[in-house]
């Protein structure tokens, strides 16, 4: 896969004081990260994206991996010259981040993982047993449909597919990469300070990610808010959000 | 970056100084119930959860006190308390010692009979809005029991929520109100006789000139509110108000209405803040309760669950605007700020004002100590802007100060009154 140039879409908040990357969660665009990037508005300038393929910046090429992501930003990121960011990540936002502060340390001062993703969860063995034979029934509808021109493949996502998976469209590929990557090499790769952050009710991206990464990174603040999962976590939590980011700027700041 | 490490690592790794329990109370025996818990749910997602612990206090409809992580989520409302079962029914134990912790106290069945649990906490802060609540009740029964609070202090809150003495108290301190008519509710059986009503209007207001505004006399959010064009229409509004509340208030009908709203606090080095001012944006003629929550108009109300743009926040209103002329804002500051001096007020209060918009004649309606919201977007929007986050800790801050003031004042020894000498 080579570096690409989308024609990014950002909206800006604030002009003056340290730079601050918001990238948002998979199927959603920057306005997700907007309610909590405007109570940052007097502490520094933001640059809220739209991830490529979300809203209104255009897709990489099919089956680009968060490492595409990352480096496409990069290349975006350049143009502003040397200077580093913080980075504040929701869910895919967060792999995404992780990739950054691996990938391009240069650029990074510091990340926030809200409900980051990115590490393998620990399953049950029944729930690992499920979904190895769901797989092996999705390979089959698809060995099927080609030798027998079936439509077991359709039928077959339609029953098992997650909603995202269904609505990913061209970003299918991505999602399917995404979905199945694992970040511990990247995760142990980042030396910038990073403050992580998770819904003690979030299923999507539980505590437990967000301790594995504490472990793997060696400047890491964990802390789980209790009664927000993956999603009101930036609204309703967003006030929990700002208190735990203004205190880890401040001892930024203080270095 | 190696000290950053250090820090980071020490601040995860050391205890942290104790967290200070924060006791919020919501719901309540009141009208304004359901925007009650949308307010106390706010304050709690905005503690700073570096300095504070939240701990939710819901009093439901029948005013049974609950507690339990449940109460965190819109969507358990209206509450099923067999629902939930972290749901805890307490009371606050009114005994606690002067030197010990506030405490909530619940009961349960155990092995050995009744089983007692102590929930303690730091500070409890009043987020339920009309009677029983913003009413002066609450904080009385706090102050009775030397709980740190926050907030209005007893005297405060019953004086602003009186609307009749309010207006007379601001009468006295050179605020502008409009004049008004008491009434208290007939007797039962008694019928409103049209003949003694025309009688009392002139009395009030000189002449008989409709409309009028009738309003329940303890009541805020535009409950019970209503418009009288003529009177039949006065008597059908007062029939109607009494039902809310015994005392009601008639109000000439400001023309050309126009409705502006500031918040008002003390900073703490002891000056008076005002915030941003608001212009409700009006749907009808007359803000109702209707339009003023459930703005969407959409089945089932408001967004749950969508966060803190809600409730009073989600109201359609036009910030520091752009009809109001530099003297009328600086009356409006003016009056908000005497009025919270006057009354000796404290926590975020939001202070209303009528305008006829032709005329651009002002007057102060009506006082709220624990406005929906706690205001915040006013002052998030204020000329030197505080977060809600910043509010909240402002806020509690204040009530500890506030209530470790008064406990200075409780010891018989000091003044001398001691009948009982301890014998040795």
């Amino acid at each position: 896969m080579t570096a690409q140039h989308p024609k990014w879409h950002y909206e800006q908040v604030g002009s003056d004081g340290p730079s601050f990357v918001w990238l948002h969660g998979w199927g959603q665009d920057g306005a997700s990260m907007s309610r909590l990037a405007d109570l940052f508005k007097a502490e520094g300038q933001h640059r809220i994206y739209d991830q490529p393929g979300f809203g209104k910046t255009d897709r990489l090429l099919d089956g680009a991996g968060t490492e595409d992501y990352a480096d496409a930003l990069a290349l975006e990121l350049e143009k502003l010259g040397p200077q580093q960011h913080i980075f504040v990540g929701h869910s895919f936002g967060g792999r995404v981040s992780v990739q950054m502060a691996a990938r391009h340390p240069g650029l990074v001062k510091a990340i926030i993982l809200i409900g980051g993703a990115g590490l393998q969860r620990r399953r049950s063995l029944a729930f690992r047993l499920r979904a190895l034979m769901l797989k092996t029934l999705g390979r089959l509808a698809r060995l099927s449909d080609k030798l027998f021109g079936t439509s077991f493949r359709d039928a077959y996502v339609a029953r098992y597919g997650s909603a995202d998976y269904k609505s990913a469209g061209a970003l299918r590929p991505t999602f399917v990469k995404v979905v199945n990557e694992n970040l511990v090499r990247e995760a142990k790769a980042v030396r910038c300070p990073a403050l992580l952050i998770y819904g003690s009710d979030d299923t999507e991206a539980p505590p437990e990610i967000g301790r594995k990464y504490e472990q793997l990174m060696p400047i890491a603040r964990f802390t789980e808010v209790k009664g927000f999962n993956h999603w009101d976590i930036l609204t309703r939590g967003a006030y929990q959000c700002q208190a735990l980011i203004k205190s880890f700027l401040k001892d930024l700041r203080d270095d | 970056m190696c000290r950053l490490g250090a820090v980071l690592v020490s601040r995860g790794g050391a205890p942290v100084a104790q967290k200070k329990v924060i006791a919020v109370i919501f719901g309540g025996r009141s009208v304004e119930h359901d925007v009650s818990v949308l307010t106390g749910l706010q304050f709690l997602e905005a503690l700073d959860p570096g300095r504070y612990d939240g701990l939710p206090i819901y009093v439901d409809p029948l005013g049974q006190w609950w507690t339990g992580e449940a109460l965190l989520r819109r969507s358990h409302y209206p509450l099923k308390s067999a629902a939930h079962k972290d749901l805890r029914q307490v009371m606050l134990d009114l005994a606690t010692p002067a030197n010990g912790q506030p405490q909530l106290v619940s009961f349960s069945k155990g092995l050995m009979g009744e089983k007692r649990t102590v929930i303690p906490f730091d500070l409890m802060v009043p987020a339920i809005h009309g009677s029983n609540g913003e009413d002066g009740s609450l904080q009385g029964m706090l102050e009775f029991a030397d709980i740190p609070f926050a907030g209005c202090r007893s005297l405060g809150a019953a004086a602003t929520m009186d609307k009749v003495f309010a207006k007379s108290a601001a009468r006295t301190g050179g605020i502008k109100v409009l004049p008004e008519l008491a009434l208290d509710r007939p007797a039962k059986g008694i019928f409103l006789d049209p003949a003694t009503l025309e009688g009392q209007l002139k009395e009030a207001f000189g002449t008989l000139k409709f409309p009028y505004i009738v309003k329940p006399c303890n009541l805020g959010s535009s409950v019970g509110v209503g418009k009288a064009d003529d009177m039949d229409g006065l008597v059908a509004a007062l029939m109607s108000a009494f039902r809310l509340d015994s005392r009601v208030i008639v109000e000439p009908f400001v023309a050309n209405l126009t409705e502006y709203n500031i918040a008002v606090r003390r900073s703490s080095a002891g000056a008076i803040l005002t915030s941003a001012i608001e212009r409700p944006l009006r749907k009808a003629e007359l803000l109702d309760f209707k339009n003023k929550y459930l703005a969407g108009g959409e089945p089932g109300g408001p967004k749950l669950d969508s966060g803190p743009s809600e409730g009073m926040a989600s109201l359609n209103r036009e910030l520091n605007p752009s009809d109001l002329s530099d003297a009328q804002e600086t009356f409006v500051r003016n009056s908000a700020s005497r009025m919270f001096d006057l009354l000796s007020l404290a926590g975020s209060v939001r202070v209303d004002f009528l305008s006829n918009s032709e005329t651009g004649e002002l007057w102060l309606n009506e006082v709220n100590t624990i406005p929906g919201s706690f205001a915040y977007f006013l002052w998030e929007a204020a000329a030197e802007p505080t977060s809600f986050l910043e509010l909240t800790s402002a806020i509690i801050d204040e009530g500890f100060r506030l209530s470790a003031e008064r406990l200075g004042s409780t010891d018989s020894g000091l003044g001398g009154a001691t009948i009982f000498k301890a014998k040795d």
